[in-house]
């Protein structure tokens, strides 16, 4: 694979870049009939503008809500609280929440675009792919000739074949090339940034290894910003800049992946690594989370995930910690931060970047 | 191309089944017409010869019932393949000209019907389920639920009783008898039209106060499920207009399922025009089945049979090929579950 | 994870050894006995709570049910065993079931009727005749009652001859597949070309049928087929999961594969298309007896007495007597509203998508089914 170094090019590109959507005290909350269920947990996330982020975090984590409420899109009886604000590239700042609704209309997909899990739900059976970008370019009121020639050209640089493709019904493309166009209308009305949930779940490895490649592509060819969310920590270490580790419905870890990968300050992530298939480790010594992710009901108090931690102690069970710097590009919410690294100690080296290994 | 083909041959192996099978059974039916028709005959001119006056019968009837069957049989289809039906002596007629009277008109009900029924089934049914849980959710559940507990004739019944007598208006404009006003000749005629779909409104009525309410609860369903779609879900994030994913996307996809419904409503409605036209004194191909089975008349009821197979055949060939319209899935799809 | 009844609960701690690991027969006294209560639970009491939960069902398990009893009652009172006129005298009523022929009230040309008795009384109009009576002085109401042992019996054999037939067609075609499921399904394919009535009616004037249970199967003779397509449809499909196909690489037989992982899943098109057939039964009946296509000699069916009041009686002419054929729809209606509300009923019951929606919790779905790919470490 032909992955560039990006960490070098991109560190200098972030510590410079301004934001583009800024989250402050985030939260959706789902009334329910066993109480309420707090789904996203009081979320502070900068996203900077040229950066691709990777949000990563284990099943239920809450991490589809956290895209959902980046386009204010969170479903029905949810409720979304909290500041949201967008950075065009030229014009003032937009406070997402309180849009219009046809402001909002122009601002998902327009400005803010997003790439769902499941390919082959997220198109209508019954129309061809050819009348999902037309709609969406009428829709808009974008040009439709213009659109449409930056449909094709969209789906080339996916390596597709634009005619076949925009031709085909959705069950007619096999699932990597139903991803692939999917992304190319997301894109299709030059959204600065491009929100991903989960896009390469369905498929196969080779298939997601090719969508990462050709997604870094599409980044600098058009400009973009990506927030790329998955469960699938190493895979998304080989793309992002910049990452954010979820557990129970917060953000408990954040920092450029370098800083994640070989010093990786709270409890969890580190878990997380080490459980982590990796071809050079002994199957021995992988190793499992004990205990499970908690239910949004019932949150624990103090440190959510004192229950799972070896170094949970009083002070966990009675309070929440906050954010400690780390470094300037790196905080971590955990208490005891410092001994993290010594308690639970990695299983194998990590590689400095996981580029490094490969590319050379 | 191939699907059509395969297509086409199983509505033709359809049509000789069913033709054979009702041929077989026809002939098994008790009475016979030729023999008290032959004795009527011959009591009113005693000088006849009965065996002349038989084969004079019989030669116009195209099918000896004493022949053997498998000699019926052929002839009969012979006789069918040269498009001939043959005649009867209920009706006094060619088979021919009578079904040519008739079932046009049958078949004007069934569409007439049809349409009412779908265009008010699927939009009542995508209405509710927008709507899920309102007042006029429930109400309509409810509504539906009770008139589709009423059989068709039943609901024929109490439109004649309650609409079409009572002094007033509604006999004026909705006759509860005949096809036709007095006096008005089949023509491109205004009078003809109107006295056509006049005549033909509360039998078809009939059906579709009756069947709405399942089709719609059913369309209901369907709605909510789609609306339930990830594929809703994007849409709408893509800012396309409601009207838009209410149309392309809910009801498209919310009525494919419905078509099985939609086949087997043709069966049942044509196949009920026996006992409505009854009631309604619609003189359409069903009104005849009462007559053909009274006395015995099998060449008339064969022609019935077939006829009406012939049209639900038809209608279900038409619907498969606009289904293949529907969903692109059905036309690529190798075995083709079009059902 | 999918609906596959599950033994292993139950019989766990008696499997120590693996080569036994699927040979129930020996391994468990104990298990069996709990094993049948769970099934028992799971199928019945289970389903029975949910379904009096729902309105609808109830309201259609009350009608049903009180049709029943009357006509077990009925059907007694017909062979001898005069029970609800036992009842109903000690309770006082007005009302007692007699036969409803013309010689009870009046005489054989509609005179000197007994006291209590008129000739074409209306409705509502003396409690000793709740429903009227008719021209010839008979009970309406008694006749009602008189016909329902005999309805209830077509509806019956009418419901399990079209839903067996279809199962049976419906499964095999679509489990066997290749040359049978082309066959069966054309087969199908023809019998749903069939106008249904016009066929029921020249068999019907073959076989000229009395027998109740003869004429509910003769009435659903083609009704099997729309039913047999759905079931071959959700066969195919069915017979494609993961825990079907991992009973077949396991060796179990065909039979043991249709009744173990199939037909459980089909319970639920069964139970509504068992429904709709019985109301099918009761609209053609009905139907045919009202047109005197069916020969009758009293009255011994609903239908007979709308064809008495339309053929004989001129119910439909304007002025005509139309209490004498309305009456006798009001039971028809009814009875059909009662499977109608099941059927709905029973669709919700098996249909969890429409019951968690209107639950409302569709949060913990939602993230579950985003993450439901596999994720060997974090389990």
């Amino acid at each position: 694979m032909s992955t560039h170094n990006t960490t070098n090019e991109s560190g200098e590109m972030y510590s410079a870049s301004e934001t583009i959507i800024e989250l402050r005290n985030t939260e959706v909350v789902f009334d329910m009939s066993r109480g309420v269920s707090r789904v996203l947990d009081n979320v502070d996330l900068d996203i900077r503008r040229g950066e691709i982020l990777g949000v990563v975090g284990e099943s239920g984590s809450g991490k589809s809500m956290l895209a959902s409420a980046m386009l204010d899109a969170v479903v029905d009886p949810g409720i979304l609280s909290g500041q949201i604000t967008y950075y065009p590239d030229d014009g003032d700042p937009v406070n997402v929440l309180g849009l219009s609704d046809e402001e909002l209309r122009r601002l998902r997909w327009e400005d803010i675009s997003m790439v769902f899990q499941g390919a082959m739900s997220s198109f209508n059976p019954t129309m061809s792919v050819k009348g999902h970008f037309v709609e969406t370019l009428e829709a808009h009121e974008y040009d439709r000739e213009e659109g449409m020639e930056r449909a094709h050209e969209l789906l080339s640089d996916l390596y597709l074949d634009p005619e076949r493709v925009l031709e085909s019904y959705p069950h007619e493309l096999s699932g990597g090339m139903r991803q692939r166009a999917l992304i190319a209308l997301s894109v299709v009305l030059e959204p600065d940034l491009l929100v991903m949930d989960e896009p390469t779940a369905a498929l196969d490895l080779l298939m997601q290894r090719s969508i990462l490649s050709l997604l870094e592509g599409l980044k600098e060819k058009y400009d973009l910003t990506m927030v790329f969310i998955t469960h699938d920590l190493p895979l998304v270490a080989e793309l992002a800049n910049r990452m954010a580790v979820m557990y129970a419905f917060e953000l408990v870890e954040k920092g450029s992946t370098d800083e994640i990968l070989q010093n990786a300050a709270h409890p969890y992530t580190r878990a997380l690594l080490n459980s982590t298939p990796n071809l050079d480790a002994p199957l021995s010594e992988m190793t499992s989370i004990e205990g499970s992710a908690p239910d949004p009901v019932n949150v624990p108090e103090g440190c959510s995930y004192h229950p799972r931690c070896p170094l949970a102690d009083e002070q966990c069970v009675a309070e929440a910690p906050d954010f400690h710097d780390v470094s300037s590009s790196h905080q971590v919410e955990c208490f005891h931060w410092e001994d993290a690294a010594e308690a639970i100690p990695f299983n194998i080296e990590q590689p400095s970047s996981p580029e490094e290994g490969e590319a050379r | 191309m191939n699907w059509y083909v395969k297509r086409t041959g199983q509505a033709l192996f359809t049509l000789w089944a069913v033709a054979s099978l009702a041929f077989f059974l026809t002939r098994q039916m008790p009475g016979d017409q030729v023999a008290t028709y032959v004795d009527q005959v011959i009591q009113n001119n005693p000088e006849q010869d009965p065996e002349i006056v038989r084969s004079n019968i019989v030669e116009q009837l195209m099918i000896d019932p004493n022949a053997p069957f498998h000699e019926a049989y052929i002839a009969y289809f012979g006789e069918l393949l040269s498009g001939n039906l043959g005649w009867s002596i209920e009706a006094q007629k060619n088979l021919n000209t009578l079904m040519a009277e008739t079932v046009p008109w049958t078949l004007f009900v069934m569409a007439l019907a049809t349409f009412g029924l779908f265009g008010i089934s699927l939009a009542l049914g995508a209405i509710m389920a927008y709507k899920e849980g309102s007042l006029f959710d429930l109400s309509n559940t409810l509504l539906g639920m009770v008139t589709t507990s009423i059989p068709y004739y039943v609901a024929g019944i109490l439109l004649i009783i309650y609409i079409g007598y009572p002094e007033g208006v509604f006999t004026q404009y909705f006759p509860v008898r005949y096809k036709l006003p007095d006096g008005v000749d089949p023509g491109f005629t205004l009078a003809f039209i109107s006295g056509a779909i006049r005549h033909a409104t509360l039998p078809a009525l009939s059906y579709v106060i009756t069947a709405y309410g399942l089709l719609a609860l059913s369309m209901r369903g369907n709605s909510i499920q789609v609306l339930g779609e990830d594929y809703v879900r994007v849409a709408q994030l893509r800012g396309l207009p409601d009207r838009r994913i209410a149309l392309r996307y809910v009801g498209r996809n919310a009525v494919l399922p419905l078509y099985t419904s939609l086949l087997l409503s043709i069966g049942f409605m044509l196949g009920a025009s026996v006992i409505l036209e009854q009631i309604f004194v619609y003189q359409g191909v069903g009104y005849w089945m009462d007559r053909a089975v009274q006395y015995t008349d099998i060449p008339l009821m064969m022609a019935i049979f077939l006829m009406i197979t012939v049209s639900v055949v038809i209608a279900t060939y038409i619907a498969d090929l606009t289904y293949g319209y529907l969903d692109p899935r059905i036309k690529s799809g190798d075995e083709g579950e079009a059902y | 994870m999918k609906v596959k009844p599950t033994e292993e609960d139950t019989a766990d701690d008696v499997r120590t050894d693996g080569g036994q690991m699927f040979d129930d027969a020996e391994s468990t006294d104990v298990g069996a006995v709990q094993e049948y209560k769970e099934v028992l639970y799971e199928g019945l009491v289970a389903p029975a709570k949910i379904a009096w939960s729902d309105w609808r069902t109830k309201t259609g398990i009350i009608i049903l049910g009180a049709f029943v009893l009357i006509a077990i009652l009925s059907d007694l009172h017909q062979n001898g065993y005069t029970i609800l006129n036992d009842f109903l005298g000690i309770v006082g009523s007005p009302w007692e079931l007699t036969k409803p022929s013309s010689a009870f009230g009046c005489d054989a040309n509609g005179n000197n009727c007994v006291a209590g008795y008129e000739r074409s009384r209306q409705p509502f109009e003396n409690w000793q005749t709740p429903l009227g009576t008719d021209p010839e002085g008979r009970d309406i109401f008694a006749g009602i009652v008189w016909a329902t042992p005999r309805m209830l019996r077509m509806v019956l054999a009418g419901g399990v001859f079209s839903i067996a037939v279809a199962t049976i067609v419906g499964t095999v075609a679509g489990y066997k597949g290749g040359v049978v499921n082309t066959v069966l399904m054309t087969l199908t394919d023809v019998a749903m070309s069939i106008p249904g009535l016009p066929l029921v009616i020249v068999i019907v004037a073959i076989l000229d049928p009395t027998n109740p249970y003869l004429i509910g199967v003769v009435v659903t003779i083609n009704v099997w087929a729309g039913l047999a397509r759905t079931i071959q449809a959700q066969v195919l499909s069915l017979r494609e999961q993961s825990y079907v196909e991992a009973s077949r690489t396991m060796g179990i037989g065909t039979p043991s594969i249709i009744q173990k992982d199939i037909l459980p899943n089909l319970m639920p098109y069964i139970m509504v298309n068992f429904v709709y057939s019985a109301r099918r039964v009761i609209y053609d009946t009905v139907g045919l007896y009202f047109l005197g296509f069916l020969s009758y000699s009293t009255i011994a069916n609903w239908g007979v007495m709308m064809n008495w009041a339309y053929a004989n009686q001129g119910a439909l002419a304007p002025s005509g007597p139309r209490y004498l054929i309305i009456v006798p729809m009001a039971p028809i209606v009814l009875l059909s509203f009662g499977l109608i509300l099941l059927s709905q009923g029973t669709d919700r019951l098996f249909n969890p998508r429409v019951r968690t929606r209107h639950e409302g919790d569709t949060v913990e779905d939602h993230e579950m089914d985003d993450d439901d790919s596999v994720q060997p470490a974090m389990a």
